[in-house]
C-alpha cells in the first residue's frame, strides 16, 4: 500500500512539469467554488438529514432517474437523427432547417414548459381554437413526468444535433466513397461507420443534456415533478437546512461522475482519431431522399422544429401581442444589448480557457492535467443556487482576508461587480465549451501536433498554426453553446449580477415566477431572437467545412 | 467577416464593462461624502412592476437612488449570511413573514425605529421588537364553482377534509411557501395531531395531484377538474385584470369565500409580504424613510389597486375589487408563529405525501 503510493508520487513528481504547473493553476482558480462547497459538505450532515432521507431521497432519486432516461433517449433519437438527415441528404431548404434545429435551446426550458401548458393547458390557446371553431377539444395534461421529459427534451436535444452534426460534417468524402465501393448501403455506412465515430461528440452532447436535466428547477417545479433539485431546493429553502441540501448537491455530483466514468470506461483506450482525412476530403456527397425514404426525412426535420419551435414561438407571440402595450420599452432594448454582451463575453473566456486546458494537457506528461478538466466540469451540474452559496463563500473568504489582514473594506467592489458574474459564469459554463472542442481534439489525435514539434515548432506556434486552425468549428458550436447557455443563466445572475445589469432571462423569469407569465412573453422571444442573429452572424462559419 | 464580429462583440464587451464601473463608484461608501448622490441597497423577493413604479417615484421625490437585488428569499438571506459585516445590504423584502422570522432568528436585522411606522401598522402584522413590518396582507382563501357548489356549504379549512369534498378540491404543492404558511397555521391553532390528521384528509380529497400555480387552480375550476380551490386573494384580481381572455373568464368563473368566520371562529389565514431592516444597514436612515414611503396611505393604495393585496395601513381605503370580496375576519395568529413553524409544516407535508 505504502509503497505503490510512493511509487505513485514518484510518477508524479517524475511527470511534473510547467503544462502541469498551468493546468494546475488555471483549475484551481476556476475551480475554488467548489473547494468552497466541498469543505462545507465537510461539516456533515444538518439536521434535518433523517427527514429527507426518509421521505424525499428515494422519490426523488426515482424521479430524476426516469427523466434521465426519458429525456436522453428522446434527445438522442431527435438529435441523431435530424443531424443525420441534415448532413447526409439534400433538399430544399436544407441550410435553413440546420439552423432552425439549434433554435430550441434559446427557449429556457421552463419558458417552453410554460408556453406548453398555455397551449394544451386548461384555458389553453388549443382548447379556445377548438371552441372558435365549434369544438370541444379535451386539454392534453402534460404537468407529470411524461410532459416533463417531453418539454425537456424539446428544449435540449440540440446539443446532441450539434455534436452529431459537426460529427457528421467531418467525416471524410473518402471514407464514404470507400465504404460505398465496398458494398455497404446507406444504412449500414450510418451504423457501422458515421455513428461509432461520432459516438464520442455524441455521448459529449448527451453529457450536457443529462446534466440540464439534472439542473433543472423551473420547469419540474411548475410540473410538480419532485427531483433532486426540486429537493435540494425544498430542504435548503422550507426544511432550512443548507448543509443538507450541500450534501445532497454533493451526492448529485458524485452520480454524474460515476456516470462520466462508466462512459469513459466503454470508451476503453479505442481511438477515434482519423488522419490525413482533411486534405482529401472533398465535400461530402448528400443523397437526394426518394419515397418514402422522402417523408421520412421530412418528419425527421419537421417534428423537431415544429415541436420544439414553431409552437412555443407561436404561443410566446400571441402572449407578447398581447401584452406589448406595456412591456414594450427602451429599457427592454437595452436588456437585450446587455445579455448580448455578456454572453459573448462568457463564451469568449470559456473558449480561451478550454483552449489553455486542452493545450496544456497536450504537452504535460502527467496524467493528471486529463483529471482537472473533469473536475472544473463540476460546476455545470451542480445545481446554479448551489454554486452561488459556492462562489459567495469563495468571495468571502478573500473580502475577510483583506478586511481581517489590511483593513481594507473592498466588499462593496466585490458584490456588485461584473467581474465576479463573468467567474461564476465562467465556473459553470466552462464544461460546454470544453465538450465539443475536446471531443474533436479526441478525434483529430495528437499526430499532427506531434508532427508539428518533431518539425522543430514551439508548442504556442503549434497551437495557434495547427490546433486552433483544425478546432475552429467545433470552437464555434462551443461559442455558440456557451452564448446560449449564457444568455439563459438564472440563479447565478439573480445572485451575482451588478444592481444595473438586467439581462432578458431573468426579466422572462420573474414575470413567469408571479404568475405573470403573457408578460414574460415578449423578453422571451427577445432573447430568442438575439441567439437567432448570433447564429445568423456565425452562420457562414458554422456551416462552412474547413 | 468575423473581424467585423468580433470588433463589434469588443466594444459591447467594454460598454457593459463601463456601464458597471460607474455604478461601482456610485456606490462605494468612501466616495459618497463627496457626491450628494445617496443610495440604498434593497433586496426582494417581489418583482412586481407596481414595485418598480413606486420605487422611481420614491427616487425622483427624495433623490436617493436605490439599488433592486432580487432572489428568492432563501437565497437572499443567504447572501446577507455570508456577506456579514460588509453586507451592502439595507433591506431585505420578502412575500412572507416565515421568511423574515428565520432572517431575523439569523441575527440579520435590527429594529426599525420609527414612530410613524409604529403607529400606522397594526401590532399583529409586525415582529414584536419591529425587526420587521408587514407592507401587503394577502388572505388564503377558498374560490368556487358557484353552480356547482353551494356557498352554505363552505365553512372552514377544517371541513375541506370532509367526505363532501372527495375529488373536488384543488391546490398547489407543498413547495409553495403560501401552502406551508397555511398549514403552520392549522399547525398552530390545532395542534401537531390534529393538523396531520387534516393534511390526510386534504391528500384524500386532491382532485388531481398538486400542479401548477395558484391561477392554474382556478383556471382548472373553470374545466370542470374540480369544484372548489385554495388560493391567494391576489391571484383572483389579476386573473379578472389580465390581458388574457381566457383568465379573465376562468376568473369570473369562480365566487370567493372566506373560510372561518363563524361567531367565536378565528378567521381566514393571512400572510404578509413586509420588510426588514438590515443588521448592517449602511444607509439605515434612508432605508427607514423608504419603508415610510411604502407604508404611506398612497403608496399602500397603489398596492391594492395595482397588485390586489389588502393594504397594512389602515387609513388606504383597499380597492373596489378587494372591496367587492366584502369585509372578512382575519386569524388574530401573530404572524411569528407562520415562520416558528415553517420547519414542522413542510415536515408534515412530507409525511402526509402531499406532494
Amino acid at each position: 500500500m505504502m509503497q505503490q503510493f510512493a511509487h505513485q508520487l514518484r510518477s508524479l513528481l517524475r511527470d511534473a512539469d510547467r503544462w502541469l504547473v498551468y493546468a494546475s493553476i488555471l483549475s484551481l482558480l476556476i475551480g475554488l467554488p467548489f473547494l468552497a462547497i466541498g469543505l462545507g459538505a465537510l461539516e456533515g450532515v444538518g439536521e434535518m438529514w433523517q427527514h429527507v432521507l426518509r421521505h424525499l431521497l428515494p422519490g426523488y432519486l426515482l424521479n430524476s432517474l426516469l427523466l434521465i432516461v426519458g429525456t436522453s433517449l428522446l434527445t438522442l433519437f431527435i438529435g441523431v437523427s435530424s443531424a443525420w438527415v441534415v448532413s447526409s441528404y439534400e433538399f430544399r431548404f436544407r441550410q435553413t432547417a440546420e439552423l432552425l434545429l439549434f433554435l430550441p435551446l434559446a427557449i429556457p426550458s421552463y419558458i417552453m414548459a410554460y408556453a406548453y401548458t398555455g397551449i394544451f393547458d386548461n384555458g389553453g390557446t388549443w382548447i379556445a381554437l377548438g371552441k372558435s371553431l365549434g369544438l370541444n377539444l379535451p386539454k392534453i395534461d402534460l404537468m407529470n413526468p411524461l410532459g416533463l421529459i417531453w418539454v425537456l427534451g424539446l428544449s435540449l436535444f440540440p446539443y446532441v444535433y450539434v455534436s452529431a452534426r459537426v460529427a457528421f460534417q467531418n467525416l471524410s468524402s473518402s471514407l464514404q466513397e470507400s465504404a460505398y465501393l465496398l458494398g455497404a448501403s446507406h444504412r449500414s455506412y450510418f451504423r457501422t461507420i458515421a455513428l461509432p465515430l461520432a459516438s464520442p461528440a455524441v455521448i459529449g452532447g448527451l453529457f450536457l443534456v443529462i446534466m440540464e436535466v439534472l439542473n433543472d428547477y423551473g420547469a419540474a417545479k411548475y410540473y410538480g415533478v419532485q427531483t433532486f433539485t426540486t429537493g435540494i431546493f425544498r430542504t435548503w429553502n422550507f426544511l432550512n437546512d443548507l448543509q443538507s441540501a450541500i450534501y445532497l448537491a454533493v451526492i448529485l455530483v458524485a452520480l454524474v461522475f460515476v456516470l462520466g466514468w462508466l462512459e469513459r470506461l466503454r470508451r476503453g483506450r479505442r481511438s477515434y482519431a482519423l488522419t490525413g482525412r482533411r486534405e482529401q476530403g472533398r465535400e461530402q456527397r448528400r443523397a437526394l431522399p426518394k419515397g418514402g425514404k422522402r417523408l421520412l426525412c421530412l418528419f425527421v426535420i419537421l417534428l423537431p422544429i415544429l415541436a420544439g419551435l414553431v409552437l412555443p414561438l407561436a404561443q410566446l407571440t400571441y402572449w407578447a401581442l398581447m401584452t406589448i402595450g406595456d412591456q414594450w420599452s427602451k429599457a427592454l432594448l437595452w436588456t437585450s444589448l446587455q445579455s448580448f454582451g455578456l454572453a459573448s463575453t462568457v463564451a469568449v473566456l470559456a473558449l480561451i480557457c478550454s483552449f489553455c486546458l486542452i493545450y496544456y494537457s497536450r504537452w504535460s506528461r502527467s496524467r493528471l492535467t486529463r483529471v482537472y478538466p473533469r473536475l472544473v466540469s463540476i460546476g455545470y451540474v451542480m445545481p446554479g443556487a448551489i454554486i452561488g452559496i459556492g462562489i459567495i463563500g469563495a468571495l468571502q473568504w478573500l473580502v475577510d482576508f483583506f478586511a481581517s489582514g489590511l483593513d481594507w473594506k473592498i466588499g462593496a467592489y466585490v458584490y456588485n461587480s461584473l467581474f465576479i458574474l463573468l467567474y461564476a459564469y465562467l465556473f459553470r459554463f466552462l464544461a460546454v465549451a470544453y465538450g465539443p472542442i475536446e471531443a474533436e481534439n479526441i478525434r483529430i489525435g495528437r499526430q499532427l501536433a506531434e508532427s508539428s514539434s518533431l518539425l522543430g515548432k514551439k508548442p504556442l506556434s503549434t497551437l495557434f498554426n495547427i490546433d486552433i486552425p483544425l478546432l475552429t468549428q467545433s470552437a464555434l458550436s462551443a461559442f455558440a453553446l456557451v452564448f446560449i447557455d449564457a444568455m439563459k443563466e438564472l440563479p447565478l445572475t439573480l445572485l451575482l449580477k451588478p444592481y444595473d445589469v438586467q439581462t432578458l432571462s431573468m426579466t422572462a423569469y420573474q414575470y413567469a415566477d408571479d404568475e405573470l407569465v403573457q408578460q414574460a412573453g415578449l423578453p422571451a422571444l427577445l432573447l430568442i431572437s438575439v441567439v437567432g442573429l448570433l447564429l445568423a452572424l456565425l452562420k457562414n462559419r458554422l456551416l462552412s467545412r474547413e | 467577416m468575423s473581424k467585423y464580429l468580433f470588433g463589434f462583440l469588443g466594444i459591447l464587451m467594454l460598454f457593459t464593462s463601463c456601464q458597471n464601473t460607474q455604478s461601482d463608484l456610485s456606490n462605494e461608501e468612501g466616495v459618497s461624502e463627496s457626491r450628494a448622490q445617496k443610495s440604498i441597497t434593497l433586496y426582494t423577493h417581489r418583482h412586481y412592476d407596481t414595485d418598480k413604479e413606486i420605487f422611481a417615484q420614491f427616487e425622483e421625490q427624495t433623490g436617493i437612488t436605490i439599488n433592486v437585488v432580487k432572489d428568492g428569499a432563501s437565497a437572499l438571506i443567504n447572501k446577507m449570511e455570508t456577506e456579514g459585516e460588509q453586507s451592502p445590504a439595507d433591506l431585505l423584502i420578502t412575500v412572507d413573514a416565515g421568511r423574515l422570522v428565520d432572517a431575523k432568528q439569523k441575527g440579520l436585522l435590527q429594529p426599525i425605529e420609527s414612530d410613524f411606522l409604529r403607529k400606522t401598522v397594526p401590532e399583529k402584522l409586525s415582529d414584536s421588537q419591529t425587526h420587521w413590518i408587514g407592507l401587503t396582507k394577502r388572505a388564503r382563501i377558498v374560490v368556487y364553482h358557484p353552480e356547482k357548489v353551494d356557498p352554505e356549504e363552505l365553512t372552514t379549512y377544517e371541513d375541506l377534509v370532509s367526505e363532501r369534498w372527495k375529488g373536488k378540491l384543488l391546490i398547489r404543492s407543498s413547495d409553495n411557501i403560501y401552502n406551508q404558511s397555511l398549514m403552520a397555521s392549522i399547525i398552530a391553532n390545532l395542534g401537531e395531531e390534529a393538523a396531520e390528521e387534516w393534511a390526510r384528509g386534504m391528500v384524500a380529497n386532491f382532485a388531481r395531484t398538486p400542479s401548477g400555480n395558484d391561477r392554474d387552480q382556478v383556471k382548472a375550476i373553470l374545466a370542470g377538474e374540480g369544484d372548489i380551490a385554495i388560493i391567494n386573494t391576489y391571484y383572483l384580481g389579476k386573473l379578472l385584470n389580465s390581458a388574457d381572455p381566457q383568465e379573465v373568464e376562468a376568473g369570473e368563473a369562480v365566487r370567493v369565500f372566506f373560510p372561518n368566520q363563524g361567531e367565536g371562529d378565528r378567521g381566514a389565514h393571512i400572510n404578509i409580504s413586509g420588510v426588514g431592516l438590515a443588521k448592517h444597514a449602511k444607509n439605515k436612515e434612508d432605508a427607514i424613510r423608504l419603508i415610510e414611503y411604502l407604508a404611506s396611505k398612497e403608496v399602500q393604495e397603489r398596492f391594492a389597486s395595482a397588485n390586489y393585496e389588502y393594504p397594512v395601513n389602515p387609513e388606504a381605503e383597499a380597492s373596489d375589487l378587494l372591496k367587492s370580496w366584502g369585509d372578512f375576519k382575519e386569524d388574530s395568529l401573530p404572524l411569528v408563529k407562520l415562520g416558528e413553524l415553517n420547519r414542522d409544516a413542510v415536515v408534515l407535508f412530507d409525511k402526509v405525501d402531499w406532494k
